[in-house]
Parts: C-alpha cells; structure tokens; sequence
C-alpha cells in the first residue's frame, strides 16, 4: 500500500498540533494539541516500519508507538494534574497568563 | 713529620672556639671564663710548640699548604681559604701563642675585679685568633681579612675603658691611623694580584706570588706599585714613622693588651708580612731602599722620644716602635732572617717588660717612674726579670736581644760590603740608637728601682700568676736568642728553620750594588758587626758574579765591633747611672737640652702637625664639604627624584589609572547593563512564544541541511 496517505495524514496532524501548541490559549487544548503531535510521530513510525522493513518479525516501529502512547498517557497525566492546580490557584487556565518566570 | 703539620688549624681555631664559649657562657662560670681562654691557649700553645718543633728539627722543609676554595670570583679565579705552614708560620704561630697564653694567665690577676672581666678574655680569644689567621693564611685576601680583623680587636681593647674620653680618642686614633695605610694594603694587594692573572687561577695565593716575582714573571711596575701600598699598610701597623703617632696613644688600654698588641704580636704583623713576601720585596732595589730609609728614620727618632717620656708604657712604647724600626731595616737590607730573629727575640723581651711594667703599675697605681722608685727591694721577682728584659732590649751580650739586634746590624754591614748606601746606614745608625735605648732603658730601671720609694702606695709583690709568666718569658728572652750565634749548627738554626724553597741557600738578589760590581768576582765580604754574619772569608754563598745571598749563613765573632757595642753600652749606663743613679733628679737632664727636649716632648711635632693639617682641616673643611655635599647635593638629587617620581605618579594616576583603566572597566559595566537591558526581553515568560521560536528554528535548521545536501 503506497505510504503516501499515512504520511500526510501524520504532518496534517503534526502542524496542527504545532499551531495549537503555539496558538491556542487554553492549557488543556494545548495538552490536546502535544498529543497529536505524539500521535502524528506513532503514525509516522508504524507507516516506517511498514515501509522499510515489511513482514519483519521484530515489529520495532509498532513497539515504540506502544510506548510512547503509554508515556503520553503519563505526561497528560502530569499534564492535567499541573492544568488543574494552576485553574485551582488562579481560576483560569490561560497559558498568557502563566509567565511568572520572566524578567 | 707532616702529622702534627697537618693540625696547625686548629691552633688557630681555639683561640676563637674560646672567644665564643666565653661569650656564651663566660658569665656563669667560676673563673668568668678566664679558664676557658687560658685552657684553650694552653692547647694552641702546646701544639704551636710541636709544631714549632717539627719544623725546625727538619728544616729547611717543605712548605705544607692545604686550601679549600672558598669562592669563585669569576672569571675563573677562586679565592682560597687556606693554611701555608713553613718555618716562618711556625715562629710566629710559637711567638703568638706563647705571649698571648702568658697574658691570658697574667690577666686572670691583673684584671681582677675590673669591670667586662668576661669581655676582655672573649676579646684576647679574638684578637689572637685574628693575628693567627693572618699567619697561617696561604693567600693575601685572607690574610688582608686578619689583618683587618686585628684591627677591630686593637681598637676595641685600645677603648676597654670606654668610660674615659681619651682612651675613646686613643682608640679613635689608632684604627683611623692604621686604617688610612690598610687602604694601601688593600690596593696593594690588589695590585700584585693583578698581576698575576693569566698566570694562575688563584691570584692572591702567596707561594704562587713569591714563585712568580722571583721567576721574574711579574712587571717592575707591579712589583714597585704593589710592594710600595703593601708597604704603607706595615708602615701604619707596625708604627713606623711617620705614622707611628697611635702606637704610645694605644698605651690607654689594659697593661697586658699593650703587652700583647703594641709590643709582641699585633705591631709585627707587618713585618711579618714583608717577610712573607721577602721574594717579591727583594725584586725591587728601589722598594728595599725606601723600607730601609723608614726603617732608619723610625729606629732613630722613634728611640729618641722615650728619653723624655715620664709614662713608663710610653717609654716601652716608644722602645718599640724603635725596634720596629730595626725590623723594617733589616728586611731593607735584605736581612730576611735577621729581621724576624728580632722579631721574635723582641715580641719575648717586650712582652716581658709590658708585663714587669704592668705588675709595677698594679704595686704602685701610677704610670710614672718618678712615682717609683726604691721597688728593687719591694718587688725581687719584678725586679729581675724587668733587668733581664732591660738587658735584652738594650743588647747585652749573650742576651737574646743582643744576638738579634747584631744580627740586623750584620745584615746592613754585609749589604754596605755589598756596595749599597742604605746598608751603611743601617749599620751606624743601629749603632748610635742601640746607645739611646740602652740610655733610656737605664733610665728608667735607675729610676724605678733605685733609690727611695716615691709612691703614695706600699709597693708589694704580686701574685704568683703574674710572676710565673715574668720568669717564663725572662727564660725566653735570653733563650730564644740561641737559635743564632756563632755557636749555632750550620743546620738547623733559625735561618734554616726560615729557609723556603725559594728562599734557600742558594737564593740571591737579582741586582748588585756598585761595591760588588767593582770588586773581582766572589768577593763581597759581610765584614759583620760582633756577630757579624758569613764566615770572615769572601761570603760563602756570595754568586760568581757579586751577586748578595739572601741566607747570610752562621754569624761570626768580630771582637773589633763587639768592643764597640761594649764601650757604647757602658758608656750609656754609666751616663744614666751618672744622672739617675741617686734618685730621680730635681731638674732632669732629657728634659735641659733647650730646643731638643722642647722637639722631644713635643713629639716632633708630629701629633701637633697632624692635629692641625689632618684633624682639623677634615673636621672643618672636608666634614663641612662632606655634609654640604650630602645635605645639598645628595639629599637634592635624593627629593628631585622623589619629587619627580611623585609627579609621574599623579600622571600616572590621572591618564592611565582614572581615564584608562576606569574607563575600560566602567565601559565594560556600561555596555553589560546596556546589552543586559536589551537581551532581557527576550525572556518574556510566554511559553508559547518560547516553543514558535523553537520550530521556526528546527525548520531553518532543516532547510539549511536540506540546501546542504
């Protein structure tokens, strides 16, 4: 199957976790946004492994998009956890506001 | 035979292991540290005795020079430090140690109860080690180095009773007068040494300097040069005219210093050292002539002065100096031998007489003679020795002093046969001044003895430590004289015992006088005084061609010139006995010679003159110019360039340190606040802005690879 599809599919998914990243002003959907990024990478090293080395039996791309989904679940976590302290302490989770760490 | 040789330093090192230990720990002894300076003298005696021994059973010998280089001085020449022991090391090591032993014992007495009793035995050590150093020294810069040292130590004995202005002034005196001829010496040293470069590596070793100058490898000039500065050095050490005017001012110090320094040891160091460089002194006609001539002047006129002398050390000061004169006579006529006989013979007499004066002051509390008087009876052992040392120094026949003394006068009258003027003299001269000190020594033994006492104190005898060293040195007195009479072996005798290998029997002076010339080959005779040196017939050793030996051999008796010294030496005492034999006399007849006496008592002039055209014009005109000189001149270089360093320092201060320096740093700071104040933004704390400018980068990064490739 040509790769094309996957692959655009990925960098569609990864520049618009990028802009949401850079762009939005929530701090959950900028947590929302990192995700597709991460999930962009997973489909990235699925449509690779696929692409590169079919039908061998050590399936290292698919391993690793295992874990990095497990780790994402992690850092959404940490993640959430920090949002909702944050939304605790101040009563907003708007990422402008958070620039305490300036000069 | 070398063993005992080998050890000749430590007869020099105890006398100064002993000033030390007697400066550490004199105080708290019994004695105060008077036993620690008599035992370790003892020891140095005893072994200078060996020595002595050793050197003249053998003689003539071989020189024995052990040295360690001390220093480089560059340029490839070293400066030893060294021992030379031969015949002449060996006389002198025995002479010093001998007296400086007995004072060391007569002063334990004497001394007693007088203040720094500590002080004045660490100082004996001292200076004794000083005179030794400079005996034994195998080369001229440590021989300057005791030489200077003796100094020191006779200024600080001179000034032992500090307490007193003049004995200040006396010491003052004596180092300034000797120094002025050190700075002879010290040119003078530096002159031969001179010299001598190119020739060796160490240029001051004196066996090299003799070898040198008698291969005639040194230039006249540096022989005459050299020679004559060293010369001034002996003629302020060994209080020859017309610097001998420290020598009676040098009486202000202790009795048994005087005996010690200005009679037997410190005063010969000159002597000594002509005679060391005997070799290089007999290079020159000219040098031996003008030693002669001071010698001449200095015996006559020096003896002249103790006629008036009431002060019984200034008479035996005078005396000495007198006998110096001999001694630098003698070495003048090339009485190598015969000069350093009287030496020796005369540092046992005088040292006598200095201490028979001593135990006199200490009976009677005075200096004077005409204090005296009457002390015959008082004080029998004093009494005998001052005669046996009076009967030396005035040459008695068969005393030691009589064997020297005609020994000198030999030396002139064979260097007169030899056709040189100066040697006559020597000769008559020696003669007619033998007359006034055996005058002057009747004199004053009439007067102290004879007669009725005149003291405000009873005369008593004193103790057995300053009688036992009288009777030791009134035995050495006639003793020592033995080394060289007539009687004497062919070998050993005192010239062989003095004989080195450049200077042995074959030795002779390298110009003759116009007797030998005229006269057919061979037949310069020594027609010699009573004790005439050579045999009668032509001189034994004499060289074909007329030339002088230098080793004149045994003397002879010649008893035409031994009844003359008779008649001039009864003549004189019955001339005393004449005026003091009753007692000292109401007008006293030195003293009625009109213009005479007047020249007599005022010392020639010679203190007066000095005071006015040296003292005076030093203290006014060359003090105030030194202090114009160093006020104005100096100091205002000194503040001009403080002055000029203090401007600098404020330009300094101003341009580099304020503009440049400051500048730089607060320029630094400034632009870092500046840059800072700019920079800072960047920080902004927004994340996101912080994560934009982080993919724009990955992407420029990605592109710049990507146009890489």
């Amino acid at each position: 199957m040509s790769p094309i599809g996957p692959l655009v599919l990925a960098a569609f998914l990864f520049s618009a976790g990028v802009y949401g990243v850079i762009a939005r002003r929530n701090a959950v959907l900028v947590l929302i946004s990192v995700e597709l990024m991460l999930n962009a990478v997973n489909i990235n090293l699925v449509t690779f492994q696929n692409l590169l080395f079919p039908g061998d039996p050590a399936v290292t791309g698919q391993m690793f998009a295992l874990f990095i989904i497990g780790v994402a679940a992690a850092e959404v976590g940490v993640g959430l956890a920090i949002v909702f302290n944050m939304f605790r302490n101040r009563a907003s989770v708007d990422v402008d506001d958070a620039d305490l760490m300036r000069w | 035979m070398d063993a005992l040789l080998e050890y000749a330093w430590v007869v020099v090192a105890l006398p100064l292991l002993s000033a030390v230990l007697i400066t550490a720990v004199g105080k708290q002894l019994p004695g105060k540290g008077s036993e620690i300076g008599i035992a370790a003298l003892g020891i140095s005696w005893l072994l200078a005795i060996g020595i002595a021994w050793e050197t003249f059973v053998n003689s003539p010998i071989e020189p024995l020079e052990r040295a360690v280089d001390w220093s480089p001085l560059g340029g490839g020449f070293v400066f030893e430090l060294g021992i030379l022991v031969d015949g002449l090391t060996a006389v002198m090591l025995l002479l010093v140690t001998t007296v400086s032993f007995m004072v060391h014992i007569y002063s334990r007495e004497y001394m007693k109860g007088e203040p720094r009793y500590t002080y004045f035995f660490a100082m004996l050590g001292l200076f004794t080690f000083s005179m030794l150093l400079l005996v034994v020294a195998n080369n001229l810069l440590q021989a300057v180095i005791g030489w200077e040292l003796v100094g020191l130590c006779s200024y600080l004995l001179i000034g032992f009773y500090w307490e007193g202005k003049s004995n200040q002034d006396a010491a003052n005196k004596a180092f300034l007068t000797t120094k002025f001829g050190d700075v002879g010496l010290i040119v003078g040293v530096i002159v031969l040494s001179a010299g001598m470069f190119g020739l060796t590596d160490t240029p001051f070793n004196i066996i090299e300097i003799n070898e040198a100058a008698f291969a005639g490898q040194l230039s006249t000039t540096t022989i005459v040069l050299g020679m004559l500065l060293i010369f001034l050095g002996c003629i302020s050490k060994s209080g020859q005219m017309p610097l001998h005017v420290w020598l009676p001012d040098a009486m202000a110090g202790p009795t048994p210093v005087s005996a010690l320094i200005h009679a037997a040891t410190m005063v010969t160091a000159g002597i000594f050292l002509l005679a060391r460089l005997f070799p290089v002194v007999a290079q020159s006609q000219a040098v031996m002539a003008t030693i002669a001539i001071v010698g001449v002047i200095t015996l006559f006129f020096g003896g002249l002065l103790a006629l008036v002398q009431d002060d019984l050390k200034k008479i035996l000061a005078y005396s000495t100096i007198s006998q110096l004169g001999y001694m630098v006579a003698a070495i003048g006529v090339g009485g190598y031998a015969a000069s350093i006989f009287h030496l020796f013979t005369h540092g046992f007499f005088k040292a006598l007489l200095f201490l028979g004066a001593g135990s006199l002051i200490h009976a009677v509390h005075s200096n004077n003679i005409s204090d005296m008087g009457g002390m015959a009876r008082a004080m029998p052992h004093t009494f005998w020795t001052f005669i046996v040392g009076s009967l030396a120094l005035a040459g008695f026949p068969l005393t030691a002093g009589f064997f020297s003394k005609e020994e000198v006068l030999a030396a002139g009258d064979i260097w007169a046969g030899a056709g040189f003027f100066t040697g006559s003299l020597v000769f008559w001269v020696g003669l007619a001044a033998s007359f006034v000190t055996t005058f002057y020594m009747a004199r004053a033994v009439f007067l102290i003895f004879a007669g009725e006492s005149r003291s405000h104190h009873p005369p008593h005898e004193s103790g057995k430590l300053m009688v036992g060293p009288l009777m030791l040195l009134a035995v050495l007195s006639i003793a020592s004289g033995y080394l060289l009479t007539p009687m004497s072996p062919e070998a050993p005798n005192f010239e062989t015992w003095l004989a080195t290998p450049i200077l042995d029997e074959e030795a002779t002076f390298p110009f003759t006088g116009d007797g030998a010339t005229e006269a057919s080959p061979g037949t310069v005779t020594g027609d010699g005084v009573l004790a005439g040196a050579a045999s009668p017939a032509p001189l034994a050793a004499a060289g074909e061609d007329g030339a002088v030996s230098i080793l004149h051999g045994v003397p002879y008796w010649n008893l035409t010139k031994l009844a003359m010294v008779l008649v001039l030496f009864f003549s004189a005492l019955f001339l005393a006995w004449r005026f003091y034999g009753k007692g000292l006399p109401e007008r006293d007849p030195t003293l009625q010679m009109g213009g005479f006496s007047r020249a007599l008592v005022n010392k020639y002039g010679f203190d007066d003159a000095g005071y006015r055209y040296i003292v005076v014009p030093v203290r006014d005109k060359l003090s105030a110019a030194a202090t114009y000189s160093s006020n104005v001149l100096i100091d205002g270089v000194v503040a001009g360039v403080g002055r000029a360093t203090k401007h600098a320092a404020v330009a300094t201060y101003r341009v580099v340190d304020q503009q440049v320096i400051d500048g730089g740093i607060h320029g630094a700071a400034f632009s870092a606040a500046w840059w800072s104040e700019k920079l800072k933004r960047i920080q902004s704390g927004d994340v996101q802005k912080y994560a934009g400018v982080l993919v724009a980068g990955t992407i420029l990064l990605v592109l710049a690879f990507a146009a890489a490739r």
